[in-house]
């Protein structure tokens, strides 16, 4: 309610509501992970394990020493970007859940051009493969985006069968066209030396790739804030006959939002192809589409938020495979806490809110 | 007098609009009483309160002769009170049969496991009760199929079929051809007859006079009369629904300028109807600038699609739109826009605002491309901030903090902010839609202040409202709309609630003659 007595002037930002929102978000976001570390918690002493020695253990994996941030890091790579594609829709209402397919084949281009580009193009093959990788990527999502901009085709169908024939279009071409002859099945040639991200920690794997992610997030924070077209898509997602009251083409905002979600997922692939695993085979994404939008959601698109949950997942991605080399956890308690935090983000007391979803 | 239904000095209010107020209504065994009013008269309210939906602040219903305490309705339907909505509650993948035993279905005495649905039975009680009611009814079809009187037949059918005593229909013939209406008339008569009691709801005092036994009469959320339907008449019940039109002042006439080119410009247009209205049939209107032009008429007959197509939020199936001299049909309400246009929508709710948005991003929308605020293919942040403030403050907005939620915001506040957004741009014509719905009386009094202001400063104002107190007030002219067309023009020299109220109800007859 508006104070009657309050002056226009009045509304300028001041400190203490400004604290406030951000323990909100905080809240917001600590929440369904705590809930989820209380959950893997009792399914930890089901099993017969101790929570807490399991979990110091985890944190100890995950941050420990230099080596193991830099794990975490590079496990936390490829859901920048996936992270990215999923909540710039989403802030629009527009649930893509084709984000996995985009990146195998973002990751397929990438690997196709790394190694078959002639190697005299020498530095400048990287930047071409990123190049193959996000105008593929981007109009295999340009594509549902048209149909539902155009055709009102549910878009949660269409891309998650998409995210099925991309799998089989490249498990198809990796065994044919793209086979390499030094290798028995299932995998493309290894990309040219040159055309490998750098390592930013040797030995560890990780690469250059994370800077672009983090540019990525920089970016979509940029756009959702800065730009009048990141404006229009957050009022279609908040109210689409508003949006359309006040002038927006909500087709050509949907068509947009969904071809930068499918380029910024191919170049997550070109990413993890050209600085992770240097070529492609099947297998190539662990989930990493699903888990970025497990953090888009505990982010609730916001581009600080995504980096925290990024970090978070690629810690317990990365000390979830150490620990079941020292202990008798399994590697399952890493899935049981994921999908856990997934279920709490969405729930929000009991409220979706895909359609509250912000950039800043 | 035995009371079958009925209220006991009834009143509810929701927040600071009290809906009902002293409402005393009393519907006798086998008789069928008619509730006539405006939108907005507390209707739907009552039927809420009777049905159990809600319940009153003070007073009670009355359930045969004694005061009862509905806490829900299913309540009500054990009690044997049933609705008839105007949009129809049938499942509509389902045949009518299953429609009508839907809930309540017979089924056979075997052992429970074995225990299966009786058709046989379901298709006897059907056909037993239709033939009571002189009807013949195609169980098998579909609903979603059959005709729309066969649906509301079903829906009646299914509500005796549970031993309703009361029936509530609420505007009953909204959907119906003028024959089908007739044959539900016959229909509710014969139900009367045979000791049922029927509130019918209707805009149509034509209906009101061949059907009813009584009539009650509701406005402002009171009653204003009731009489048995032979002791009154049309122009009595539309004196009574429209009321005086003395309340809100006129304008000081002399300001005004006289009115200048066209602005808008409409010929000849067409457009298809919204589900349950009127599709809108070859309007030719014309808005001076420094003009405000009214359109009255019952809710549902055309004035919504024909706002929609002059906005730019629906394509007309024929005809030219005009702003400022370009030829816009079928364009994009951003085209409408960029050519002069401001729209004050008339779902404040869900169109004219995104409730969850900040106070700041509900204020500028619609101005986030425009030059000043942008550097680049970015936006200024500082520009767009500053601008939020001077358009609110010009509007005298009461908020709290421009990252607010605008839902946050009081009735009246929210729609200052709408009038702040759309006139900011320092359109030619504002397209202007029931401004003051859900607005206290202060900020009715504001709103016209602004509307008065823009016409004066040479602006174009098409103003479309149920408030016929509000139309007079307001405009130079007033078109009336009834079934799609425009039937009638009145000068402001001329207009009286009863002359408007004349033209809009016509209808009936109109209606009658070119659709029998």
């Amino acid at each position: 309610m508006a104070d009657a007595t309050a002056e226009p002037g009045a509304g300028r930002p001041s400190l203490m509501p400004a604290l406030e929102r951000m323990a909100g978000d905080i809240a917001r976001f600590a929440l369904p992970v705590l809930f989820a570390f209380f959950v893997g918690a009792v399914v930890l002493a089901f099993i017969g394990e101790n929570p807490l020695d399991t979990y110091a253990l985890m944190l100890s994996e995950g941050f420990g020493s230099s080596r193991r941030i830099a794990a975490t890091l590079s496990a936390a790579t490829p859901l920048l970007f996936t992270a990215v594609a999923t909540a710039i829709c989403f802030r629009s209402g527009v649930f893509n859940v084709g984000v996995d397919g985009a990146f195998v084949l973002g990751g397929l281009a990438a690997a196709a051009a790394g190694a078959l580009l002639p190697v005299a193009f020498g530095w400048s093959i990287a930047p071409l493969a990123m190049v193959a990788a996000m105008a593929v990527a981007g109009v295999w999502l340009y594509v549902p985006g048209l149909l539902l901009a155009r055709l009102d085709v549910d878009e949660v169908v269409s891309t998650l069968m998409l995210n099925f024939i991309a799998l089989g279009l490249s498990g198809f071409l990796v065994n044919t066209l793209l086979l390499s002859e030094t290798s028995g099945n299932n995998t493309t040639d290894t990309i040219h030396d040159v055309a490998e991200l750098s390592r930013l920690m040797p030995p560890s794997t990780l690469h250059s790739g994370f800077l672009i992610g983090l540019a990525c997030v920089a970016a979509y924070w940029v756009w959702a804030r800065w730009t009048p077209a990141g404006y229009e898509a957050k009022l279609v997602g908040l109210n689409p006959r508003f949006a359309r009251a006040v002038g927006i083409a909500i087709p050509a905002s949907i068509v947009l939002v969904m071809a930068i979600s499918g380029i910024v997922a191919g170049l997550g692939g070109a990413s993890h192809a050209l600085g992770q695993v240097h070529k492609f085979s099947d297998g190539f994404s662990a989930g990493y589409g699903f888990t970025g939008m497990a953090v888009a959601l505990l982010a609730r698109n916001s581009a600080f938020g995504i980096v925290f949950g990024a970090v978070l997942f690629g810690a317990l991605a990365s000390a979830g495979t150490t620990i079941q080399l020292f202990s008798d956890v399994p590697l399952d308690i890493v899935n049981v806490i994921e999908g856990t935090v997934m279920i709490f983000a969405v729930m929000e007391l009991g409220r979706l809110s895909l359609r509250r979803g912000r950039a800043s | 007098m035995a009371v079958r239904l009925g209220a006991r000095d009834v009143a509810k209010s929701y927040g600071a609009v009290r809906a009902n107020s002293g409402i005393t209504l009393e519907v006798a065994p086998a008789e069928i009483h008619a509730i006539v009013g405006e939108n907005g008269a507390g209707k739907s309210t009552l039927m809420r309160l009777l049905q159990g939906l809600e319940q009153p602040d003070a007073g009670s219903i009355v359930f045969n002769d004694r005061p009862i305490r509905l806490r829900d309705p299913e309540q009500a339907l054990g009690l044997g009170i049933g609705m008839v909505h105007q949009e129809f509650m049938l499942a509509p993948e389902l045949t009518l049969l299953e429609n009508f035993v839907l809930g309540h279905e017979p089924v056979t005495a075997a052992l429970p496991l074995g225990r299966h649905i009786d058709w046989r039975a379901a298709r006897a009680a059907g056909d037993a009760l239709a033939a009571k009611t002189d009807l013949a009814i195609d169980w098998d079809r579909r609903a979603g199929t059959a005709p729309v009187h066969i649906q509301q037949y079903t829906e009646i059918l299914r509500l005796l079929q549970r031993g309703m005593k009361v029936l509530i229909l609420d505007e009953p013939t909204a959907v119906l051809a003028p024959q089908q209406a007739d044959d539900l008339f016959t229909l509710l008569r014969q139900l009367r007859d045979q000791g049922t009691s029927i509130v019918f709801i209707s805009h149509k005092l034509r209906e009101v006079i061949a059907l009813a036994d009584r009539v009650t009469i509701m406005r402002r959320g009171r009653v204003v009369a009731s009489s048995r339907i032979d002791e009154t008449d049309i122009d009595t019940m539309t004196r009574h629904i429209v009321g005086e039109a003395a309340s809100v002042a006129p304008p000081a006439a002399a300001v005004r300028a006289a009115a200048g080119a066209p602005v808008l410009d409409v010929t000849g247009l067409s457009a298809p109807a919204i589900a349950g209205s009127h599709p809108v049939r070859a309007v030719d209107l014309q808005v001076r600038s420094g003009e405000i032009v009214g359109m009255a008429g019952i809710a549902g007959n055309g004035q919504d699609e024909f706002i929609q197509c002059v906005v730019g939020l629906r394509k007309p199936s024929s005809g030219a739109v005009g702003l400022n001299g370009r030829a816009l049909a079928g364009r994009d309400n951003a085209d409408f826009r960029a050519a002069g246009l401001g729209y004050i929508s008339p779902d404040r709710a869900h169109e004219g605002l995104a409730k969850s948005a900040s106070i700041e991003d509900n204020v500028m929308a619609a101005s986030q491309r425009a030059p000043a605020f942008r550097r680049g293919p970015f936006r200024r942040l500082g520009a767009v901030r500053t601008e939020a403030f001077r358009r609110l403050s010009q509007l005298k907005v009461r908020f709290g903090r421009l990252s607010d939620p605008v839902a946050s915001l009081s009735g009246g506040n929210q729609q200052r902010l709408v009038f702040a957004r759309e006139i900011a741009t320092e359109p030619a014509l504002l397209v202007v839609a029931q401004p003051t719905r859900g607005v206290d009386l202060g900020g009715i009094a504001a709103i016209h202040a602004i509307l008065r202001d823009f016409a004066a400063r040479g602006g174009a104002v098409l103003l479309v409202s149920e408030e016929l107190d509000e139309l007079i007030a307001l405009s130079d002219r007033i078109v009336v709309m009834a079934e799609g067309a425009i039937v009638g023009e009145i000068a402001d020299e001329t207009a009286t609630p009863e002359a408007i109220g004349r033209l809009m109800l016509q209808q009936d007859s109109h209606g009658e003659a070119a659709n029998g």
